[in-house]
């Protein structure tokens, strides 16, 4: 008895990070919101940080990878970096768009406000808005190439923006608070420091179970496309001229 | 913390809306990726499949 072939993008590895996934998720929700205190100014709003700071984090990430395999894909012109830099790309889409919604959603109580255009809040705005320009341009119909180059550049084009939203906070007079946790000196402590330190490290894991998910699908639609093309090719070829097609195939 | 306790939550919608708006954004994510990976899957031979 043969053991079937598996028809997904599946392997040992994404289901050890899966399993992973779910454990980091479940101790995240217990942690933000039955374990942690309330904080004294923010009240139980603070339990939103636990899923906006990490998904914020984890968007820098995901662009400096999309930038770095954007770099690469210039300089060896190979498949797999192209799709890597698309994979990081729709991942840090994902990520920014939750950054700002649960953002707003933190704003509502904390603010009294949805959305102001602050500098954080706009850059980030700017920086999604570039993101969805970049899924646009992978999906332009253009020759191959061509298209990797544009995404490329644009790909390497991101980091300056995140940069700009990161540092939007020192730079120019916002609302937006400065970075919870840096250089040491953590603006929050004890339970609440470990309970967005684990939120951090199963964010992580989630996305990198989803990048590698994502870098399969998207090496399985480039392979679809080539055989697709294949095919076209041949009917075209056996069209063109039927003796050859009975002579190369046998039949058609 | 009791069931009590966390429905007395102060801004207990916003948090919920938060934590249920992030659930659903990567859980959709992941179910249309893996969905998008079986469907493929079926179409490129599995020596192209590295990983499996």
């Amino acid at each position: 008895m043969t053991t079937p072939t598996p028809t997904s993008t599946a392997s040992p590895l994404t289901r050890a990070l899966g399993i992973v996934s779910l454990v980091g998720v479940g101790a995240t929700a217990w942690l933000g919101l039955v374990a942690s205190p309330r904080d004294r100014l923010q009240q139980d709003a603070v339990r939103l940080m636990y899923v906006h700071v990490p998904a914020v984090t984890w968007m820098y990430v995901a662009v400096l990878v999309c930038a770095l395999a954007s770099g690469m894909w210039l300089r060896k012109r190979t498949d797999g970096w192209d799709v890597l830099a698309g994979a990081a790309a729709e991942l840090a889409l994902l990520l920014t768009g939750l950054g700002l919604l649960t953002g707003s959603v933190w704003g509502r109580p904390t603010w009294g406000v949805y959305w102001v255009w602050d500098a954080r809040l706009t850059s980030t705005a700017i920086l999604f808005v570039l993101l969805l320009g970049y899924q646009a341009l992978r999906r332009y119909p253009a020759e191959p190439q061509a298209r990797s180059r544009m995404t490329a550049v644009l790909g390497l084009l991101l980091v300056p923006n995140a940069m700009i939203v990161h540092f939007s906070v020192d730079w120019w007079r916002s609302l937006h608070q400065d970075a919870t946790v840096s250089k040491l000196d953590a603006s929050i402590e004890g339970l609440m420091l470990f309970t967005l330190a684990v939120s951090f490290v199963a964010m992580g894991v989630v996305c990198a179970w989803l990048l590698v998910h994502r870098f399969r699908v998207g090496w399985l639609e480039r392979s679809a496309e080539r055989h697709l093309l294949d095919a076209a090719l041949a009917d075209r070829r056996a069209d063109a001229d039927p003796s050859a097609g009975v002579a190369v195939g046998g039949t058609r | 913390m009791s069931l009590g306790a966390l429905v007395a939550m102060t801004h207990a919608g916003y948090v919920a809306a938060g934590w249920i708006a992030t659930v659903i954004v990567l859980g959709g994510y992941a179910a249309a990726t893996i969905r998008r990976g079986r469907r493929l899957s079926l179409v490129v031979p599995p020596e192209e499949r590295r990983w499996s």
